[in-house]
């Protein structure tokens, strides 16, 4: 919203200086963006050189066939010379003058020169050098009782500021001037003036056709008859109020329609009367397949959800959106109907959010207008219809269903300091409450104004508004404590734990998407309308978004790569919700077993063993794969990655399940330890695993440590065999190992191994 | 002058003077050794004064430390030549060890956590895809507000969707524990927002939520001055301007003053000294009564901030998706 800070005046008056009142409204009421100027530049005296001007002469300038020469009289005895494009106006015409020296709306500061070889000693203006206007088609014309050399800010509104505003979903009323107003008289703690406008004598008693059939969506509808209108051309103040508030005039009923709704945040419309099928107005929903031109130049095609206005016929206009192209007034228009409805807000937002649109008008009923603004709207544009179109109000039809309630709500004045912390007094409270339109009973039953009823319902809505105006003040504190958390759950300490490790392996760690453009879970949850191809089904698996960071990285030269992730994947379920386990996901350039060495430190860690078995991979085709406790390490398949990569993923719910709560001292210095290495024969098929585990169900607990040093293939072996070098560990917590102990051991390992697996111990 | 303090003083140069440790072992032969005048004065020592024996005494103990002296400052040169003949370019980077990195959100992350943690918070993380009762309902969201619309929010369904902030958490919360509740709640959010420079459909928010005895707007200001003190620096000041949201009342904007240009005025605070931080307020105490929580015992304030914007500004990263595309070249500037 902006707000031209003349406008504002006109409904309260303040002495504090623009910026401060600005900074101090941030605080209580909206943001401000900033604070513009407008017209002319008010510095240096500059209004100065403005002046009413009368033109003594003017004849076609000697050298040039689109200018003429004219002599203006700016009441300093002796007329100017005045060189002039514009050829709307000859000797006699009231004008517009600026004088040398004098900077223009644009900046551009005027010279005395020479305009092919004749003095042009100021510059008669057209609307736009001034901001007046948009036009330059010719030089604006004044009123012929004016006496020259008045300066011209007497009688045009030259220079003005604007206060660049936002507004909240909350405050439909701050979408008007005049709420802007009620604002800053509350905070300033000065007088309001009342709402302008005062209905003229109506002039005939004609009926208006005004039928609403969903009074839900249309809870007002008052229609106004004008007849004689003179469409034309606003006087230069309503436009320079527009062009102010950000709206280009269009003629003077338009402006009114639109000034009118900026005044006071209920929407208006002015429909050709002539136009409309038997002068008759309809509120109702669309027919399917109805459709109408609207203002904007768009055909749209309605459906039974849009509340439309029509005549006897067709549609005429959006309710609450735009108006129709066949129904606009014109220049030829003679008798308006003047619309001051209400819509409700959802309604409106639907219809605005299906035809994919947005007004001036739509943006305020979003936001909820109440009824009762109506009226006033329909009164202040009755008023300045009759004042600036000339016309005759001739009839008059309020069609009204139930109103929203305004609440009365009981306020305890001690109330406000319990929320804001710093007291605030009970005759400061109830001055602010009855300035923003709120009325205060002795004993504190509060009557909301209609403009707040949809937002201030409760007694802590009325704190705010109390509240709002004393935030700068509100001094730092810190809770009273009577109970303490302060720690990380054991869970979110492994987390942290995890990724620690992972980045002290080497990895970086990655954030990709949740939402995924494919998965290989054909339950997982696909968006029904997704923002892009790109981002569309809600990942079961951690690996996708890694491989397409891995790929980015690629294709930008970056070496090297391994990332890893950890974050919640989404596991379709009987119910509404899936589950979202956390999930760590690594992925790296290198073989199988680069991963595995990461994935065995993460076990490490966690003080947990880890079982690797060879396995299909669960979802797709890989060269080398092993399940672990929580998941998959897995060679990646060329075609997914070019190159040599690897990844794993590993739910961490199931492996934080599994970690010991302590960790309890194990006496490895008391009794030393039998070290020995350990080579067995064995076929190709046999895995290494295989033979570790089945040497330690043969030794027991006494088997420390085994760990392959040497995998070795060749002619000493045979074909199809491998030979597998183990360097082992022997020791007892209870007693030392003698060489006979570690010789019984060692023993069971080659037996069991020979009868279960056919390994034998190399020589 | 004695005998001994002239033997003395000529030793003491010749000493001093020795060039190398030969020199000086020949030196020490010369003066100290079985056959050297010293010695031979002193085998006569019985036949000496006491004074002249124990001056004579004194004499070689000197001598033997002069002797030790010289040789230590003579190896140390010796072997200091050695290291310079065979010098190592020590600018020659060292072996490489391979290290990776915490994402930059997760390390800003991490951060806020601790600071909170510091302050007695607990840490509570609930789950991204949640029913509109906890997104919206609640949080005294009215159907009219335009977060719920289809054009801001991903729907699954009807009633279930994409979390559009962090709060549906607090009623996660509220609704599994009693009060007092000091808690934090990071995670990600979605919006249907056409990613660019500053907006993306996945972000990340941290929103905190207090509910206690007797919370007042006072203790929401002060626990976010000292949570920005911590993030930003201790001279920072914080403000509170009204806002609106559907769940706290009354709702405030907080700005805290520019830490780029010390509330100087610069682009980054777009020359005001003050830099949107995120929206805050007095818990609604509809959305106690929707958990269950007797609004007239208990009091709270929240606050919300988006984890992103702070990484942006402290570190001026340009453009939010940078965040997302995991490019090494960014992830391993931090």
């Amino acid at each position: 919203m902006k707000v031209p800070v003349s406008w504002l005046r006109e409904y309260v008056s303040f002495d504090l200086p623009l910026e401060e009142l600005g900074r101090r409204l941030v605080f209580t009421s909206c943001e401000v963006d900033r604070i513009v100027p407008r017209g002319v530049p008010d510095v240096d005296g500059n209004l100065d050189r403005f002046r009413v001007g009368r033109v003594l002469e003017a004849v076609k300038h000697p050298n040039a066939d689109r200018l003429q020469l004219c002599r203006v009289d700016v009441g300093e005895g002796d007329a100017r010379q005045v060189v002039c494009g514009g050829w709307n106006f000859g000797a006699g015409a009231t004008v517009a003058v600026a004088l040398p020296g004098a900077r223009l709306a644009n900046g551009l500061e005027l010279e005395q020169r020479k305009v092919r070889g004749e003095l042009s000693d100021g510059m008669i203006l057209a609307e736009d050098e001034i901001d007046l206007g948009t036009d330059h088609t010719g030089i604006m014309l004044l009123d012929s009782q004016l006496e020259p050399g008045t300066p011209l800010g007497d009688v045009l509104p030259l220079s003005d500021d604007v206060l660049e505003i936002e507004t909240g979903y909350n405050r439909p009323d701050l979408t008007s001037v005049y709420g802007i107003a009620r604002e800053v008289s509350a905070l300033l703690d000065v007088d309001l003036a009342p709402p302008p406008g005062r209905d003229p004598e109506r002039a005939g008693d004609e009926p208006v056709d005004v039928r609403v059939e969903d009074l839900e969506r249309c809870p007002r509808y008052i229609g106004r008859l004008f007849r004689s209108v003179a469409v034309g051309e606003s006087p230069p103040w309503l436009k320079a109020r527009l062009l102010g508030a950000g709206m280009r005039p269009i003629s003077n009923v338009v402006d009114v329609t639109n000034y009118v709704m900026l005044a006071f945040g209920s929407p208006l419309h002015a429909f050709d009367h002539a136009r409309l099928a038997e002068g008759r107005i309809v509120v109702r929903r669309a027919r399917d397949g109805e459709r109408i031109r609207t203002l904007d130049g768009t055909e749209r095609s309605l459906t039974p959800e849009e509340l439309v206005i029509a005549d006897a016929e067709r549609p005429v206009a959006v309710a609450g959106i735009m108006g129709g192209e066949e129904t606009e007034v014109s220049a030829e228009t003679e008798t308006v109907l003047l619309e001051a409805a209400n819509f409700e807000q959802l309604g409106v937002l639907r219809s605005g959010e299906r035809l994919r649109v947005r007004s001036e008008a739509q943006t305020r009923w979003e936001k909820g207008v109440a009824p009762e603004l109506a009226e006033q709207a329909a009164v202040y544009a009755t008023q300045l219809l009759v004042e600036l179109a000339g016309a005759r109000w001739t009839g008059d039809a309020d069609v009204k269903g139930a109103f929203p309630e305004r609440p009365v709500v009981r306020l305890r004045p001690e109330r406000a300091e319990q929320v804001v912390g710093i007291p605030i007094p009970a005759d400061e409270q109830r001055r602010r409450l009855m300035r923003l339109g709120f009325e205060v009973s002795d004993d504190w039953n509060v009557l909301v104004p209609a403009w707040r009823a949809s937002d201030v319902r409760r007694e802590i809505d009325l704190v705010e508004e109390v509240a709002r105006f004393r935030l700068e003040e509100v001094p730092p504190t810190m809770p009273e404590r009577t109970a303490m958390f302060g720690r990380l759950t054991h869970e979110q300490r492994l987390r942290r734990a995890v990724s620690d490790v992972l980045a002290g392996c080497g990895f970086v760690e990655a954030y990709t998407y949740s939402l995924q453009p494919s998965d290989p879970d054909p339950s997982a949850l696909v968006l029904p309308v997704p923002l892009s191809e790109q981002q569309r089904v809600l990942r079961t698996t951690m690996l996708f978004g890694l491989v397409r960071a891995a790929q980015h990285n690629v294709d930008v030269g970056n070496e090297d790569v391994a990332l890893f992730e950890l974050a919640h994947v989404y596991l379709p379920t009987d119910g509404a919700l899936p589950l979202e386990p956390w999930r760590l996901g690594g992925i790296a350039r290198g073989g199988f077993f680069r991963v595995k060495g990461v994935v065995e430190q993460v076990f490490s860690m966690l003080k947990e063993e880890p079982r690797f078995t060879a396995a299909a991979h669960p979802f797709m085709a890989s060269p080398a794969c092993a399940s672990v406790q929580g998941g998959w390490v897995a060679q990646l398949d060329p075609r997914l990655l070019e190159g040599e990569w690897a990844a794993f993923e590993l739910d961490l719910a199931e492996l934080f399940a599994q970690v010991p709560e302590r960790i309890l001292y194990d006496d490895v210095i008391t009794f030393p330890s039998v070290k020995e290495d350990l080579a067995f024969v064995v076929d190709e098929a046999v895995p290494a695993g295989e033979l570790i585990a089945a040497a330690r169900d043969a030794a027991g607990p006494e088997l420390r440590e085994m760990r392959v040093f040497d995998v070795y293939r060749g002619e000493q072996v045979g074909p199809g065999k491998k030979s597998v070098a183990f360097s082992v560990v022997f020791q007892s917590p209870e007693r030392t190992l003698a060489d006979d102990d570690a010789a019984v051991l060692r023993g069971r390992i080659v037996t069991t191994l020979r009868e279960r697996l056919g390994a034998e111990l190399r020589g | 002058m004695s005998w001994a303090s002239d033997y003395l003083d000529e030793a003491r140069a010749a000493i001093v003077g020795a060039g190398s440790l030969q020199d000086l072992e020949q030196l020490r032969v010369g003066y100290l050794g079985r056959k050297s005048p010293l010695t031979l004065r002193l085998r006569e020592a019985a036949q000496l004064e006491i004074e002249e024996r124990a001056e004579l005494n004194r004499t070689k103990i000197h001598l033997e430390d002069l002797v030790k002296t010289a040789r230590r400052e003579l190896e140390r040169v010796a072997i200091e030549r050695v290291y310079a003949d065979s010098a190592v370019d020590v600018t020659l980077p060292g072996d490489p060890v391979p290290r990776g990195r915490l994402h930059l959100l997760t390390q800003i992350r991490r951060e806020i956590e601790d600071i909170f943690l510091g302050m007695g918070y607990e840490v509570f993380e609930g789950d991204e895809v949640v029913d509109a009762w906890s997104n919206f309902d609640a949080l005294t969201t009215d159907a009219g507000h335009p977060s719920r619309s289809q054009n801001d929010t991903f729907y699954l369904s009807e009633d279930v969707l994409l979390r559009t902030h962090t709060s549906p958490d607090q009623i996660r919360l509220m609704e599994a524990r009693t009060p007092p509740i000091y808690a934090i709640m990071p995670g990600r959010v979605y919006r249907r927002d056409t990613p660019d420079a500053t907006h993306s459909p996945t972000f990340l928010q941290v929103e905190a939520l207090v509910v206690d005895r007797g919370i007042t707007l006072a203790d929401l200001k002060g626990t976010v001055l000292h949570f920005f003190r911590q993030l930003f620096g201790p001279a920072r000041e914080v403000r509170m301007r009204t806002s609106f949201f559907p769940f706290t009342e009354p709702s405030v904007e907080f700005d805290v003053t520019c830490f780029i240009c010390d509330a100087q005025g610069c682009p980054v605070c777009k020359h005001s000294g003050w830099i949107e931080m995120g929206g805050a307020g007095w818990v609604d105490p509809d959305v106690f009564r929707n958990v269950g929580v007797d609004p007239d015992e208990w009091s709270g304030f929240a606050f919300g901030l988006g984890i992103e914007r702070i990484a942006m500004l402290r570190h001026g990263l340009p453009d939010l998706r940078l965040f997302w595309e995991n490019d090494l070249r960014v992830l391993e500037q931090f």
